[in-house]
C-alpha cells in the first residue's frame, strides 16, 4: 500500500488565557496517492487545525504541536526547517480555504495572485508565468481575458475558482480543501465539486477534503474519517461509513440529517453538546451524549480497533460493523 | 380561503442602487393558511429574505398588497405597526448578531412582554418569561446568562422564545438553522414543529436548504431572482418537479446515497444580476431548455390543483 501522507498520533493544543484547549488529540490518518480522504465533523472538532498543522501554518503561540509525525512520502514535515517548508507550501502541498472572500488579496489582480505562486516555485520569466497563470484560469473555467480583474469583480463561485486555480498552479501532490464549497450556493457548489473531481483525476492529486456535509463526502471521497472533539472516532472506505456506520456518533450524524427520500419523520438530534475542549471528559469524549455509554466509557478512552479490513472504530460497545443504511 | 392568514398580492420591493434599480422582490403573490408552514427556497440573492422582511414591515413594500386576516396592512401608521408586531414576528439567521450582547437572556425575552403593556408587575413579567424559556428548553440556570455564554443552538432558542413572547399568529423564520451544526439543527427544527402543533402559528420558512424545507413545509415556493418560478404542496413539488430551475436545484444537492449517484443537471454560469432585469424568463440565461419564446414575460400558471409553474416550455420538457 502506498500511503502518500501519513499523520501519526498528532496532538495540537492552543493556550488561551492560561487555559489549554485540546484541539487535536492523537489523530492518525493516511491518504493514498490519487485518493481523497473526507474528514467530517462538527464546528470545533479540530478539522481545520489538522490541515493547518500539516502545512505548519498554525500560529505559534497560541497553537503548539505537542507530538506526532506528519510523513509526506516518508519525510517528516514537522522536522523540516522553515526554509524547506516554504518550498512545500504551495508547491507539494496546497490548501483551498473555506472563505473565498477573504482568501484573496483585494488589491491584487486575480492573475497576478496566481502568477505569484507560479514564480515562487518555478524559474519562469514573467512572460511564461503570465501565460501559465492565464492557462490556470482557463482550467478552472474563467476566460484568460479576466486576468487583470480584481477579486471584487468576481462572484463567490468565481472567486473560489480563482482560489482553486492558485492551489493547483504548481501541480501539488496533496491538496487540503477546507470546506471549499460551504460558502457557496448548491448549484455553484455542484459546479465546484465537479471541477475539483475533474482536476483531481487529471493531475492525480491526493486530497483531504474537510467538510461537515455528509452529502459532499458521499459524492467526492474514497475514504472517510469521522472526527469528534479532536479525535478520530471512525474511519474506513466510503462504503464502510455510509453503508455500515458503526460509531454511535457517526450514526447520530446520519440520523439528524433531514432526509430527502423518507417522508416527514421526526428528526433524531444527538442529545447534548460537544464537550468543552478545555475540559475534555476523562474517558470517551462522546460518552456524555452517547445512548450506549457505560461506566467503562466514562473511565477510559477507547482505542481505534479494526472491525473489518480498513474499517476502524473507537468504541468499547461496538465490535461489529453497523448495519444501518446511509441516511435511513 | 376561510382559513387564510396572510395574503400577498403582486408584492414588489425595489431598491435604488447606483447602477439602477434592484428588483429584489418582483410581483410575488401567495397565501399562507393558519397553522401552515410555507417554505421559500432559493439561492443567495434571490430575494427570499427581503420577501419575508417586507411582509412583516421591516422593509416598506414598493408596490402590491399585503393582507393579514383579510385586512389590508400594506400601509400602516406607527400605532398600527406596533399592534402588528405582536402578531407577526421573525427569527433571524444568525443567533450571534440578533441578540443584544449586553442584555441577559431573560431580559431579552422580557422586552417584548414589557412593550405589550399586558403585564403589570416585575413578578408577572418574570413568570411569563420563565414560562417561555421552559417552552423552548432553556435551562433555568442559564436565564441570567449573557448571549456570549450560550452556544448557537441555545441562542437560537432564545430568539425563538422572544419571537413567541406575544403569541404571534405568524413567524418568519429566516434561515434559522443555517448557522448551526446538523446535530443541533435537528433539535431546533423539532422544536419549531412542536411549538407549531402546540400554539398553531403559521411559519414562513426561508432557506436555501431543500432537505430542510422539505422536512418542515406544507407548501413550497421556489424563488429565482425576485420571482416565484414554482409553487406547490410539498409532496406534489417533489413528486412532480416541473420548473427547470427547481429540477436543477434538486439535482445539485449532494446525496448521501453512495449507490445511486444522482443525475446532475449542470447549470451554466451563475445567478445574473437583479439590477434592471430584462423582461422574459430570468432563468433563461442558465436554462438548458431556453428558446426564443423564453424572452417573453412568463406567467405563473396552475398546471394541476395547487401546483403553479412559471415556464412556457414545461409541456415540451416533461417531468
Amino acid at each position: 500500500m502506498s500511503d502518500f501522507l501519513k499523520v501519526k498520533d498528532l496532538e495540537v493544543i492552543y493556550t488561551q488565557a492560561g487555559r489549554t484547549v485540546h484541539a487535536v488529540n492523537g489523530v492518525s490518518l493516511e491518504v493514498r496517492k490519487g485518493h481523497t480522504l473526507g474528514l467530517v465533523g462538527e464546528t470545533g472538532a479540530g478539522k481545520t487545525t489538522i490541515a493547518k498543522a500539516i502545512l505548519r501554518i498554525l500560529p505559534d503561540p497560541p497553537a503548539k504541536i505537542k507530538r506526532g509525525e506528519i510523513l509526506l512520502d516518508g519525510e517528516d514535515l514537522l522536522k523540516k526547517p522553515e526554509s524547506e517548508m516554504l518550498q512545500v507550501r504551495g508547491g507539494k502541498i496546497a490548501m483551498i480555504f473555506q472563505d473565498p472572500m477573504t482568501a484573496l488579496n483585494p488589491l491584487m489582480t486575480v492573475g497576478d495572485q496566481i502568477l505569484e505562486v507560479l514564480t515562487l516555485h518555478n524559474d519562469y520569466d514573467i512572460k511564461t508565468g503570465m501565460k501559465k497563470a492565464g492557462e490556470m484560469l482557463e482550467t478552472v473555467g474563467i476566460p484568460a481575458e479576466r486576468y487583470g480583474e480584481y477579486p471584487h469583480q468576481f462572484s463567490g463561485g468565481m472567486k473560489q475558482r480563482v482560489v482553486i486555480a492558485m492551489a493547483l498552479a504548481c501541480n501539488p501532490e496533496l491538496l487540503l480543501a477546507d470546506e471549499p464549497t460551504t460558502a457557496l450556493d448548491v448549484t455553484i457548489q455542484a459546479q465546484v465539486l465537479d471541477l475539483i473531481n475533474e482536476l483531481k483525476e487529471k493531475f492525480q492529486t491526493s486530497m483531504i477534503l474537510i467538510t461537515h456535509d455528509l452529502g459532499v463526502i458521499a459524492q467526492t471521497c474514497e475514504n472517510v474519517a469521522v472526527i469528534y472533539a479532536g479525535s478520530i472516532v471512525e474511519s474506513g472506505t466510503r462504503e464502510d461509513i455510509f453503508d455500515h456506520p458503526t460509531h454511535p456518533y457517526t450514526i447520530g450524524l446520519f440520523e439528524s440529517l433531514p432526509n430527502m427520500t423518507a417522508e416527514g419523520e421526526k428528526l433524531k438530534p444527538i442529545a447534548g453538546m460537544p464537550p468543552d475542549p478545555t475540559d475534555l471528559p476523562e474517558g470517551c469524549a462522546f460518552a456524555p451524549r452517547c445512548p450506549y455509554a457505560t461506566e467503562e466509557c466514562r473511565r477510559r478512552k477507547p482505542e481505534m480497533k479494526e472491525l473489518s479490513p480498513g474499517h476502524l472504530c473507537a468504541c468499547f460497545n461496538r465490535n461489529e460493523p453497523g448495519t444501518l443504511k446511509g441516511g435511513a | 380561503m376561510a382559513n387564510e392568514l396572510i395574503r400577498v398580492e403582486h408584492l414588489k420591493k425595489y431598491f435604488k442602487v447606483p447602477a439602477g434599480t434592484n428588483h429584489a422582490v418582483d410581483d410575488v403573490s401567495f397565501t399562507i393558511a393558519r397553522g401552515e408552514t410555507l417554505g421559500v427556497v432559493g439561492e443567495s440573492g434571490c430575494g427570499k429574505s427581503t420577501l419575508g422582511r417586507t411582509i412583516i414591515h421591516l422593509l416598506e413594500s414598493t408596490d402590491g398588497k399585503i393582507f393579514l386576516n383579510d385586512k389590508d396592512i400594506t400601509h400602516v401608521n406607527k400605532a398600527e405597526l406596533k399592534a402588528l408586531r405582536e402578531k407577526m414576528q421573525i427569527v433571524f439567521q444568525d443567533p450571534y448578531s440578533s441578540l443584544n450582547p449586553r442584555l441577559r437572556i431573560e431580559n431579552t425575552v422580557i422586552e417584548p412582554l414589557k412593550m405589550s403593556g399586558r403585564f403589570h408587575s416585575k413578578a408577572e413579567l418574570k413568570a411569563e418569561a420563565n414560562k417561555l424559556m421552559e417552552l423552548v428548553g432553556i435551562d433555568e440556570r442559564l436565564r441570567e446568562a449573557y448571549p456570549h455564554e450560550l452556544d448557537g443552538g441555545r441562542r437560537q432558542r432564545v430568539c425563538i422564545a422572544r419571537a413567541l413572547a406575544l403569541n404571534p399568529e405568524f413567524i418568519v423564520c429566516d434561515e434559522p438553522v443555517s448557522a448551526l451544526d446538523v446535530s443541533i439543527q435537528a433539535a431546533v427544527l423539532n422544536l419549531l414543529q412542536e411549538l407549531q402543533q402546540k400554539m398553531g402559528m403559521a411559519y414562513m420558512f426561508v432557506t436555501h436548504d431543500l432537505s430542510v424545507v422539505k422536512h418542515i413545509s406544507d407548501n413550497i415556493c421556489v424563488m429565482y431572482l425576485g420571482q416565484l418560478v414554482e409553487k406547490a404542496p410539498t409532496k406534489e413539488l417533489f413528486a412532480h418537479t416541473l420548473h427547470p430551475y427547481t429540477k436543477a436545484l434538486l439535482s445539485a444537492i449532494p446525496s448521501t446515497d453512495i449507490h445511486h449517484p444522482m443525475q446532475r443537471i449542470r447549470l451554466k454560469g451563475e445567478i445574473t444580476s437583479p439590477i434592471n432585469p430584462k423582461p422574459g424568463c430570468r432563468f433563461a440565461a442558465r436554462c438548458p431548455y431556453a428558446t426564443e419564446a423564453c424572452q417573453q414575460p412568463q406567467k405563473l400558471e396552475e398546471v394541476s390543483a395547487g401546483h403553479f409553474v412559471s415556464c412556457c416550455r414545461i409541456h415540451e420538457i416533461g417531468e
